[in-house]
Protein backbone atom coordinates (compact mmCIF):
# COMPACT_ATOMS: atom_id res chain seq x y z
CA UNK A 1 0.00 0.00 0.00
CA UNK A 2 1.23 3.35 -0.79
CA UNK A 3 0.48 6.27 0.99
CA UNK A 4 0.52 9.51 -0.98
CA UNK A 5 1.89 12.60 1.36
CA UNK A 6 -1.21 14.37 0.19
CA UNK A 7 -3.55 12.18 1.68
CA UNK A 8 -5.42 13.24 4.74
CA UNK A 9 -6.29 10.51 7.77
CA UNK A 10 -8.45 10.21 10.71
CA UNK A 11 -7.57 7.97 13.80
CA UNK A 12 -10.24 4.95 13.96
CA UNK A 13 -12.73 5.78 15.89
CA UNK A 14 -13.34 2.36 17.77
CA UNK A 15 -9.49 2.48 18.75
CA UNK A 16 -9.04 3.14 22.40
CA UNK A 17 -5.51 4.92 23.15
CA UNK A 18 -3.58 6.73 25.80
CA UNK A 19 -0.22 9.07 25.80
CA UNK A 20 1.39 8.19 28.35
CA UNK A 21 4.74 9.97 28.78
CA UNK A 22 5.37 10.64 25.53
CA UNK A 23 4.68 6.92 24.58
CA UNK A 24 1.60 5.96 23.21
CA UNK A 25 -0.15 2.95 23.72
CA UNK A 26 -3.31 1.82 21.14
CA UNK A 27 -5.74 -0.89 21.55
CA UNK A 28 -7.77 -2.60 18.86
CA UNK A 29 -10.90 -4.03 19.98
CA UNK A 30 -11.99 -6.00 17.52
CA UNK A 31 -9.09 -8.08 17.66
CA UNK A 32 -7.74 -7.59 21.33
CA UNK A 33 -3.88 -6.34 19.94
CA UNK A 34 -2.08 -3.79 21.15
CA UNK A 35 0.10 -1.33 19.75
CA UNK A 36 2.80 1.43 20.55
CA UNK A 37 4.07 4.26 18.58
CA UNK A 38 7.79 5.64 20.73
CA UNK A 39 7.51 9.71 21.29
CA UNK A 40 7.65 10.86 17.45
CA UNK A 41 5.36 8.16 16.56
CA UNK A 42 3.03 9.95 19.44
CA UNK A 43 3.47 13.69 18.05
CA UNK A 44 2.81 12.27 14.36
CA UNK A 45 -0.47 10.21 15.86
CA UNK A 46 -2.00 13.43 18.15
CA UNK A 47 -1.35 15.50 14.90
CA UNK A 48 -3.30 13.23 12.75
CA UNK A 49 -6.97 15.15 13.00
CA UNK A 50 -8.87 14.17 9.99
CA UNK A 51 -7.39 17.48 8.45
CA UNK A 52 -4.00 17.70 8.40
CA UNK A 53 -2.29 16.24 5.16
CA UNK A 54 1.15 14.17 5.52
CA UNK A 55 3.22 17.03 4.66
CA UNK A 56 1.37 18.65 6.90
CA UNK A 57 2.81 16.19 9.65
CA UNK A 58 6.26 16.36 8.57
CA UNK A 59 6.09 19.92 8.59
CA UNK A 60 5.35 20.05 12.33
CA UNK A 61 7.72 16.97 12.83
CA UNK A 62 10.42 19.68 11.55
CA UNK A 63 9.56 22.24 14.11
CA UNK A 64 9.56 20.20 17.00
CA UNK A 65 12.98 17.61 16.12
CA UNK A 66 15.93 18.56 14.34
CA UNK A 67 15.40 16.92 10.85
CA UNK A 68 14.99 18.00 7.31
CA UNK A 69 11.71 17.92 5.90
CA UNK A 70 12.70 15.11 3.56
CA UNK A 71 13.51 12.46 6.31
CA UNK A 72 10.48 13.67 8.46
CA UNK A 73 8.33 12.99 5.39
CA UNK A 74 10.18 9.95 4.53
CA UNK A 75 9.74 8.60 7.71
CA UNK A 76 5.57 10.24 8.54
CA UNK A 77 4.87 8.10 4.76
CA UNK A 78 6.44 5.06 6.53
CA UNK A 79 4.35 5.46 10.10
CA UNK A 80 0.85 5.99 7.96
CA UNK A 81 1.38 3.26 5.89
CA UNK A 82 2.10 0.79 8.59
CA UNK A 83 -0.57 2.70 10.95
CA UNK A 84 -2.79 2.21 7.68
CA UNK A 85 -1.85 -1.16 7.58
CA UNK A 86 -3.14 -2.04 10.92
CA UNK A 87 -6.21 -0.22 10.58
CA UNK A 88 -5.45 2.17 13.06
CA UNK A 89 -5.95 4.73 10.69
CA UNK A 90 -8.61 5.44 8.13
CA UNK A 91 -9.01 7.61 5.05
CA UNK A 92 -10.60 11.07 6.40
CA UNK A 93 -14.13 11.57 5.06
CA UNK A 94 -14.18 13.34 2.22
CA UNK A 95 -10.22 13.62 2.17
CA UNK A 96 -8.14 11.58 -0.15
CA UNK A 97 -6.00 9.40 1.52
CA UNK A 98 -3.79 7.86 -1.10
CA UNK B 1 14.38 10.10 14.18
CA UNK B 2 12.40 6.75 14.32
CA UNK B 3 9.12 7.30 14.44
CA UNK B 4 8.02 3.69 13.57
CA UNK B 5 5.72 1.70 15.14
CA UNK B 6 7.89 -0.70 17.99
CA UNK B 7 7.45 -4.22 18.34
CA UNK B 8 9.96 -4.76 21.36
CA UNK B 9 11.78 -7.77 22.27
CA UNK B 10 10.32 -7.20 26.14
CA UNK B 11 6.77 -7.97 25.96
CA UNK B 12 4.91 -4.70 25.81
CA UNK B 13 2.74 -5.22 28.26
CA UNK B 14 5.66 -5.61 30.78
CA UNK B 15 7.14 -2.87 29.75
CA UNK B 16 4.36 -0.75 29.83
CA UNK B 17 3.77 -1.71 33.38
CA UNK B 18 7.27 -1.08 34.53
CA UNK B 19 6.80 2.22 32.87
CA UNK B 20 3.44 3.08 34.26
CA UNK B 21 4.40 1.93 38.12
CA UNK B 22 7.65 3.95 37.72
CA UNK B 23 6.11 6.76 36.93
CA UNK B 24 2.93 6.11 38.40
CA UNK B 25 0.58 6.14 36.48
CA UNK B 26 -2.79 4.83 37.23
CA UNK B 27 -3.00 2.55 33.89
CA UNK B 28 -5.88 0.17 35.08
CA UNK B 29 -9.09 1.59 36.96
CA UNK B 30 -11.98 -0.73 38.61
CA UNK B 31 -15.05 1.69 38.68
CA UNK B 32 -18.23 0.66 40.35
CA UNK B 33 -21.25 2.52 39.08
CA UNK B 34 -23.22 1.56 41.45
CA UNK B 35 -23.85 -1.57 44.44
CA UNK B 36 -27.59 -1.68 43.47
CA UNK B 37 -27.98 -4.96 42.69
CA UNK B 38 -30.89 -7.50 40.83
CA UNK B 39 -29.47 -10.71 42.28
CA UNK B 40 -28.66 -11.27 46.06
CA UNK B 41 -25.83 -13.77 46.04
CA UNK B 42 -25.40 -15.30 49.00
CA UNK B 43 -21.80 -14.53 49.16
CA UNK B 44 -21.57 -11.20 47.88
CA UNK B 45 -19.25 -8.65 49.63
CA UNK B 46 -22.02 -5.65 49.00
CA UNK B 47 -24.69 -4.23 50.61
CA UNK B 48 -27.38 -3.36 48.17
CA UNK B 49 -28.70 0.26 48.76
CA UNK B 50 -27.72 3.25 47.39
CA UNK B 51 -26.33 5.45 49.76
CA UNK B 52 -25.81 8.31 47.85
CA UNK B 53 -23.97 7.33 44.22
CA UNK B 54 -21.85 9.85 42.07
CA UNK B 55 -24.47 11.85 39.86
CA UNK B 56 -23.84 10.76 35.68
CA UNK B 57 -21.84 14.40 35.65
CA UNK B 58 -19.70 13.50 38.67
CA UNK B 59 -19.22 9.85 36.97
CA UNK B 60 -18.32 11.99 33.69
CA UNK B 61 -16.36 14.40 35.53
CA UNK B 62 -14.42 11.51 36.96
CA UNK B 63 -13.91 9.76 34.23
CA UNK B 64 -12.29 12.88 32.87
CA UNK B 65 -10.29 12.78 35.55
CA UNK B 66 -9.07 9.36 35.13
CA UNK B 67 -8.18 10.20 31.50
CA UNK B 68 -5.96 13.04 32.21
CA UNK B 69 -4.14 11.11 34.98
CA UNK B 70 -3.22 8.35 32.21
CA UNK B 71 -5.88 5.44 32.85
CA UNK B 72 -6.25 3.40 29.62
CA UNK B 73 -8.16 0.48 31.32
CA UNK B 74 -11.68 0.58 32.81
CA UNK B 75 -14.28 -1.98 33.67
CA UNK B 76 -17.12 -0.90 34.65
CA UNK B 77 -18.21 -2.81 37.50
CA UNK B 78 -20.88 -3.07 40.91
CA UNK B 79 -23.51 -4.24 41.91
CA UNK B 80 -25.61 -4.78 38.23
CA UNK B 81 -24.10 -2.01 35.72
CA UNK B 82 -27.22 -2.13 33.78
CA UNK B 83 -29.33 -0.92 36.49
CA UNK B 84 -27.72 2.54 36.27
CA UNK B 85 -30.00 4.02 34.00
CA UNK B 86 -27.70 6.49 32.83
CA UNK B 87 -25.12 3.54 31.84
CA UNK B 88 -24.94 4.29 27.98
CA UNK B 89 -24.18 7.97 28.67
CA UNK B 90 -21.38 7.23 30.96
CA UNK B 91 -20.43 4.60 28.62
CA UNK B 92 -20.53 7.37 25.29
CA UNK B 93 -18.15 9.78 27.68
CA UNK B 94 -15.52 6.56 28.19
CA UNK B 95 -15.64 6.32 24.83
CA UNK B 96 -14.95 9.64 24.00
CA UNK B 97 -12.15 9.72 26.35
CA UNK B 98 -10.49 6.58 24.63
CA UNK B 99 -10.78 4.23 27.42
CA UNK B 100 -10.57 0.45 26.61
CA UNK B 101 -13.64 -0.87 28.21
CA UNK B 102 -14.99 -4.03 29.84
CA UNK B 103 -17.84 -4.40 32.15
CA UNK B 104 -18.78 -6.82 34.52
CA UNK B 105 -22.32 -7.95 34.57
CA UNK B 106 -24.76 -10.88 35.29
CA UNK B 107 -26.06 -9.92 32.03
CA UNK B 108 -30.37 -10.36 32.64
CA UNK B 109 -30.74 -7.05 31.47
CA UNK B 110 -28.84 -7.67 28.02
CA UNK B 111 -31.05 -7.46 25.13
CA UNK B 112 -30.30 -7.30 21.50
CA UNK B 113 -30.31 -3.48 21.45
CA UNK B 114 -28.22 -3.01 24.57
CA UNK B 115 -25.80 -5.57 22.84
CA UNK B 116 -25.60 -3.41 19.62
CA UNK B 117 -25.21 -0.23 22.20
CA UNK B 118 -21.92 -2.16 23.68
CA UNK B 119 -21.03 -2.68 20.71
CA UNK B 120 -21.05 0.73 19.15
CA UNK B 121 -19.39 2.43 22.69
CA UNK B 122 -16.64 0.04 21.78
CA UNK B 123 -17.16 -2.03 25.08
CA UNK B 124 -13.85 -4.92 24.39
CA UNK B 125 -15.26 -7.30 26.80
CA UNK B 126 -18.33 -8.69 29.19
CA UNK B 127 -17.49 -10.36 32.61
CA UNK B 128 -20.54 -12.54 32.95
CA UNK B 129 -20.98 -13.94 36.60
CA UNK B 130 -22.14 -17.60 36.50
CA UNK B 131 -21.74 -19.84 39.35
CA UNK B 132 -23.04 -23.95 37.74
CA UNK B 133 -24.35 -24.93 34.60
CA UNK B 134 -27.17 -25.95 36.47
CA UNK B 135 -30.20 -23.73 36.89
CA UNK B 136 -30.88 -25.25 40.24
CA UNK B 137 -27.20 -24.23 42.01
CA UNK B 138 -26.67 -21.17 40.22
CA UNK B 139 -30.01 -20.24 41.14
CA UNK B 140 -29.56 -20.75 44.48
CA UNK B 141 -26.77 -18.75 44.76
CA UNK B 142 -28.08 -15.81 43.19
CA UNK B 143 -31.98 -16.03 44.96
CA UNK B 144 -33.25 -15.23 41.51
CA UNK B 145 -35.02 -18.25 39.62
CA UNK B 146 -34.66 -18.24 35.78
CA UNK B 147 -31.26 -16.44 36.28
CA UNK B 148 -29.04 -18.87 34.99
CA UNK B 149 -30.72 -18.86 31.76
CA UNK B 150 -31.16 -15.40 31.41
CA UNK B 151 -27.48 -14.88 31.74
CA UNK B 152 -26.81 -17.78 28.85
CA UNK B 153 -28.96 -16.05 27.31
CA UNK B 154 -27.22 -12.98 26.75
CA UNK B 155 -23.79 -15.10 25.58
CA UNK B 156 -24.58 -15.14 22.28
CA UNK B 157 -26.16 -11.71 22.03
CA UNK B 158 -22.96 -10.38 22.70
CA UNK B 159 -20.57 -12.66 20.97
CA UNK B 160 -22.68 -11.67 17.95
CA UNK B 161 -21.52 -7.85 18.58
CA UNK B 162 -17.74 -9.00 18.22
CA UNK B 163 -17.62 -8.44 21.92
CA UNK B 164 -15.36 -11.36 24.01
CA UNK B 165 -17.05 -12.41 26.49
CA UNK B 166 -15.71 -14.45 29.57
CA UNK B 167 -17.54 -16.09 32.54
CA UNK B 168 -17.26 -15.92 36.42
CA UNK B 169 -17.08 -18.28 38.34
CA UNK B 170 -16.24 -17.48 42.49
CA UNK B 171 -16.29 -21.00 43.52
CA UNK B 172 -18.13 -21.61 47.68
CA UNK B 173 -19.68 -24.41 49.51
CA UNK B 174 -23.03 -24.12 47.42
CA UNK B 175 -21.10 -24.56 44.04
CA UNK B 176 -17.47 -25.88 44.38
CA UNK B 177 -18.00 -29.22 42.47
CA UNK B 178 -19.68 -27.48 39.76
CA UNK B 179 -16.32 -26.00 38.53
CA UNK B 180 -16.00 -28.94 35.77
CA UNK B 181 -19.47 -27.78 34.58
CA UNK B 182 -18.96 -24.21 34.16
CA UNK B 183 -15.55 -25.18 32.02
CA UNK B 184 -17.68 -27.46 29.65
CA UNK B 185 -20.26 -24.92 29.58
CA UNK B 186 -17.33 -22.37 28.45
CA UNK B 187 -15.73 -24.93 26.36
CA UNK B 188 -19.30 -25.25 24.15
CA UNK B 189 -19.84 -21.18 24.47
CA UNK B 190 -16.19 -20.74 22.88
CA UNK B 191 -15.59 -18.32 25.80
CA UNK B 192 -12.84 -18.09 28.72
CA UNK B 193 -13.81 -18.78 32.18
CA UNK B 194 -11.98 -18.05 35.81
CA UNK B 195 -12.88 -19.80 38.68
CA UNK B 196 -12.42 -17.87 41.79
CA UNK B 197 -11.70 -18.79 45.07
CA UNK B 198 -11.47 -15.62 46.99
CA UNK B 199 -14.82 -15.26 49.04
CA UNK B 200 -14.09 -12.02 51.24
CA UNK B 201 -15.34 -10.34 53.94
CA UNK B 202 -18.29 -7.94 53.55
CA UNK B 203 -17.26 -3.78 52.46
CA UNK B 204 -18.54 -2.94 55.91
CA UNK B 205 -16.18 -5.77 57.87
CA UNK B 206 -18.80 -7.93 58.05
CA UNK B 207 -17.65 -11.41 58.25
CA UNK B 208 -20.67 -13.06 57.22
CA UNK B 209 -19.96 -13.96 53.33
CA UNK B 210 -17.02 -15.82 55.07
CA UNK B 211 -19.11 -18.70 55.56
CA UNK B 212 -19.90 -19.68 52.48
CA UNK B 213 -16.32 -20.33 51.78
CA UNK B 214 -14.48 -23.62 51.07
CA UNK B 215 -11.98 -24.91 53.28
CA UNK B 216 -8.28 -25.05 51.92
CA UNK B 217 -8.53 -29.02 52.62
CA UNK B 218 -12.01 -29.22 50.53
CA UNK B 219 -10.04 -27.07 47.29
CA UNK B 220 -7.61 -30.23 47.05
CA UNK B 221 -9.23 -31.76 44.10
CA UNK B 222 -9.37 -28.70 42.42
CA UNK B 223 -5.87 -27.67 42.75
CA UNK B 224 -5.14 -30.87 41.56
CA UNK B 225 -7.06 -31.24 38.50
CA UNK B 226 -4.73 -31.50 35.94
CA UNK B 227 -6.85 -30.03 33.40
CA UNK B 228 -7.05 -26.52 35.03
CA UNK B 229 -3.19 -26.42 34.47
CA UNK B 230 -3.68 -27.32 30.44
CA UNK B 231 -5.46 -24.53 29.00
CA UNK B 232 -2.78 -22.32 27.05
CA UNK B 233 -3.22 -18.71 25.90
CA UNK B 234 -4.35 -18.14 21.96
CA UNK B 235 -2.65 -15.61 19.94
CA UNK B 236 -5.08 -13.93 17.63
CA UNK B 237 -3.70 -13.14 14.09
CA UNK B 238 -2.91 -9.61 13.29
CA UNK B 239 0.46 -7.19 13.88
CA UNK B 240 0.95 -5.89 17.44
CA UNK B 241 0.96 -7.90 20.64
CA UNK B 242 -1.95 -10.07 21.87
CA UNK B 243 -3.55 -8.67 24.91
CA UNK B 244 -2.18 -10.78 27.93
CA UNK B 245 -4.64 -12.95 30.21
CA UNK B 246 -5.97 -10.15 31.86
CA UNK B 247 -7.31 -8.35 29.62
CA UNK B 248 -8.18 -11.18 26.93
CA UNK B 249 -7.87 -14.10 29.39
CA UNK B 250 -7.93 -17.19 27.14
CA UNK B 251 -5.49 -18.84 29.98
CA UNK B 252 -6.07 -18.37 33.37
CA UNK B 253 -8.49 -20.65 35.25
CA UNK B 254 -7.83 -20.02 38.81
CA UNK B 255 -7.45 -16.44 39.26
CA UNK B 256 -9.76 -13.36 40.92
CA UNK B 257 -13.51 -12.15 39.23
CA UNK B 258 -13.17 -9.49 41.20
CA UNK B 259 -9.83 -7.73 40.84
CA UNK B 260 -9.02 -5.35 37.91
CA UNK B 261 -5.73 -5.00 38.69
CA UNK B 262 -2.94 -6.20 35.92
CA UNK B 263 -1.37 -9.15 36.65
CA UNK B 264 2.51 -9.32 35.78
CA UNK B 265 5.78 -10.47 36.40
CA UNK B 266 6.79 -6.83 35.60
CA UNK B 267 6.21 -5.84 39.27
CA UNK B 268 8.79 -7.48 41.01
CA UNK B 269 9.37 -7.27 44.70
CA UNK B 270 5.72 -5.32 44.73
CA UNK B 271 2.76 -7.82 45.70
CA UNK B 272 0.41 -6.22 43.06
CA UNK B 273 -0.54 -3.61 40.50
CA UNK B 274 -2.94 -2.03 43.68
CA UNK B 275 -1.77 1.83 44.33
CA UNK B 276 1.10 1.67 41.80
CA UNK B 277 -0.87 1.74 38.51
CA UNK B 278 -4.10 0.26 39.22
CA UNK B 279 -7.06 1.61 41.27
CA UNK B 280 -10.74 1.28 42.80
CA UNK B 281 -13.83 3.88 42.40
CA UNK B 282 -16.38 3.49 44.59
CA UNK B 283 -20.28 4.30 43.47
CA UNK B 284 -19.91 6.82 46.26
CA UNK B 285 -16.37 8.80 44.76
CA UNK B 286 -14.18 6.68 47.39
CA UNK B 287 -10.87 5.72 45.90
CA UNK B 288 -9.17 2.82 47.53
CA UNK B 289 -6.04 1.17 45.72
CA UNK B 290 -8.00 -2.02 44.78
CA UNK B 291 -11.76 -3.21 45.73
CA UNK B 292 -9.95 -6.23 47.57
CA UNK B 293 -8.17 -3.50 49.52
CA UNK B 294 -10.18 -0.72 50.77
CA UNK B 295 -8.05 1.72 52.44
CA UNK B 296 -9.58 4.71 52.11
CA UNK B 297 -7.73 6.99 50.43
CA UNK B 298 -10.03 10.06 49.53
CA UNK B 299 -13.25 11.10 47.81
CA UNK B 300 -13.90 12.57 44.35
CA UNK B 301 -16.43 14.66 46.17
CA UNK B 302 -13.84 16.59 48.47
CA UNK B 303 -10.63 16.22 46.23
CA UNK B 304 -9.44 15.63 42.96
CA UNK B 305 -8.05 12.43 41.64
CA UNK B 306 -5.14 13.78 40.94
CA UNK B 307 -4.37 14.79 44.38
CA UNK B 308 -5.37 11.94 46.03
CA UNK B 309 -3.45 9.77 43.68
CA UNK B 310 -0.35 11.63 44.19
CA UNK B 311 -1.04 12.81 48.48
CA UNK B 312 -3.15 10.16 50.06
CA UNK B 313 -1.24 8.48 52.76
CA UNK B 314 -3.58 5.09 52.05
CA UNK B 315 -1.85 4.82 49.31
CA UNK B 316 1.55 6.44 50.26
CA UNK B 317 1.86 3.21 53.12
CA UNK B 318 0.53 0.78 49.98
CA UNK B 319 2.93 1.52 48.09
CA UNK B 320 5.46 1.49 50.49
CA UNK B 321 5.34 -2.19 50.84
CA UNK B 322 7.90 -4.19 49.37
CA UNK B 323 7.55 -9.12 49.56
CA UNK B 324 11.35 -9.01 50.54
CA UNK B 325 11.00 -7.08 53.53
CA UNK B 326 7.04 -8.46 54.49
CA UNK B 327 7.78 -9.42 58.34
CA UNK B 328 6.98 -12.98 58.17
CA UNK B 329 6.12 -13.64 54.91
CA UNK B 330 9.45 -12.92 53.50
CA UNK B 331 11.27 -16.04 55.27
CA UNK B 332 8.21 -18.75 54.71
CA UNK B 333 9.83 -21.62 53.19
CA UNK B 334 6.86 -21.83 51.01
CA UNK B 335 6.33 -18.51 49.78
CA UNK B 336 6.46 -19.74 46.05
CA UNK B 337 3.23 -21.70 46.58
CA UNK B 338 1.43 -18.57 48.21
CA UNK B 339 -0.95 -16.11 46.51
CA UNK B 340 -1.07 -13.80 49.44
CA UNK B 341 -3.12 -10.32 48.83
CA UNK B 342 -2.03 -7.84 50.37
CA UNK B 343 -6.30 -6.54 50.75
CA UNK B 344 -6.98 -10.00 52.16
CA UNK B 345 -4.09 -9.77 54.54
CA UNK B 346 -5.09 -6.48 55.62
CA UNK B 347 -9.18 -7.56 55.93
CA UNK B 348 -8.66 -10.65 57.20
CA UNK B 349 -5.69 -10.51 59.16
CA UNK B 350 -5.75 -6.76 60.10
CA UNK B 351 -2.30 -5.76 58.80
CA UNK B 352 -1.19 -4.46 55.26
CA UNK B 353 2.37 -6.64 56.12
CA UNK B 354 1.37 -9.75 57.73
CA UNK B 355 0.36 -13.35 56.74
CA UNK B 356 -3.24 -14.51 56.98
CA UNK B 357 -4.28 -18.09 57.24
CA UNK B 358 -6.72 -18.26 54.04
CA UNK B 359 -3.24 -18.07 51.96
CA UNK B 360 -1.08 -19.56 54.33
CA UNK B 361 -3.15 -22.42 54.43
CA UNK B 362 -3.61 -22.59 50.55
CA UNK B 363 0.09 -22.10 50.21
CA UNK B 364 0.70 -25.21 52.14
CA UNK B 365 -1.99 -27.21 50.71
CA UNK B 366 0.00 -26.45 46.95
CA UNK B 367 3.25 -27.44 48.71
CA UNK B 368 1.58 -30.65 49.93
CA UNK B 369 0.48 -31.66 46.47
CA UNK B 370 3.90 -30.62 44.76
CA UNK B 371 5.74 -33.01 46.85
CA UNK B 372 6.83 -31.03 50.18
CA UNK B 373 6.82 -33.23 53.36
CA UNK B 374 4.80 -31.45 56.28
CA UNK B 375 4.81 -28.21 54.44
CA UNK B 376 4.36 -25.40 57.24
CA UNK B 377 4.09 -21.60 56.51
CA UNK B 378 6.54 -19.33 58.43
CA UNK B 379 3.48 -18.34 60.05
CA UNK B 380 2.25 -21.53 61.50
CA UNK B 381 5.95 -22.30 62.18
CA UNK B 382 6.52 -19.07 64.62
CA UNK B 383 2.84 -19.33 66.33
CA UNK B 384 2.52 -23.16 66.65
CA UNK B 385 0.83 -22.65 70.44
CA UNK B 386 -2.43 -21.13 68.52
CA UNK B 387 -1.69 -22.74 64.70
CA UNK B 388 -3.24 -21.01 62.30
CA UNK B 389 -6.64 -20.42 64.15
CA UNK B 390 -5.48 -18.13 66.45
CA UNK B 391 -7.30 -14.33 66.75
CA UNK B 392 -6.39 -12.21 63.70
CA UNK B 393 -3.33 -9.38 64.74
CA UNK B 394 -4.49 -6.23 66.22
CA UNK B 395 -4.54 -3.77 63.31
CA UNK B 396 -1.39 -1.26 62.48
CA UNK B 397 -2.21 2.07 64.50
CA UNK B 398 -4.04 3.70 62.20
CA UNK B 399 -5.37 1.09 60.46
CA UNK B 400 -8.86 -0.74 60.71
CA UNK B 401 -9.76 -4.26 59.11
CA UNK B 402 -13.65 -2.65 58.73
CA UNK B 403 -14.48 -0.95 55.48
CA UNK B 404 -16.45 2.08 55.25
Amino acid sequence: MNVAAGGVWQKNPSLAWREIDDETVIISPGESVMHELNDTGSFVWKNIDGQRKAEDLAALLVEQYEVTLETALADTLSLLEELSRRKLLLPAEGGAAR
Amino acid sequence: MSSAVQIAATPLMDRLIARTVRKRRPLSVHFDLTYRCNERCVHCYLDHEDHGELTTSECINALEQLARAGALFLTFSGGEIFLRKDLEEILTVARRLQFDISLKTNALLVTPERARMLHRLGVRRVQISVYSNEAAVHDAITKVRGSLQRSLAAIPLLQEQGILVKLACPLMKQNLMAYRGVMALAEQLGVPYVLDMTITPMMDGSQEPLEHRVSSEALLPILQDTALQSCGTKALPGAGESLPNFLQNFSPTLGSSVSSGIESNAYEDLPCSAGHNSCYVSPYGDIYACVQLPMPAGNLREESFEHIWENAPALERIRSVRESQLPVCSRCEIRSYCERCPGLAWMEGGDLLGAYERACSLAEQKARIAGAVNPKSAWRSETPESGMSRACPVPASGDSAVRN
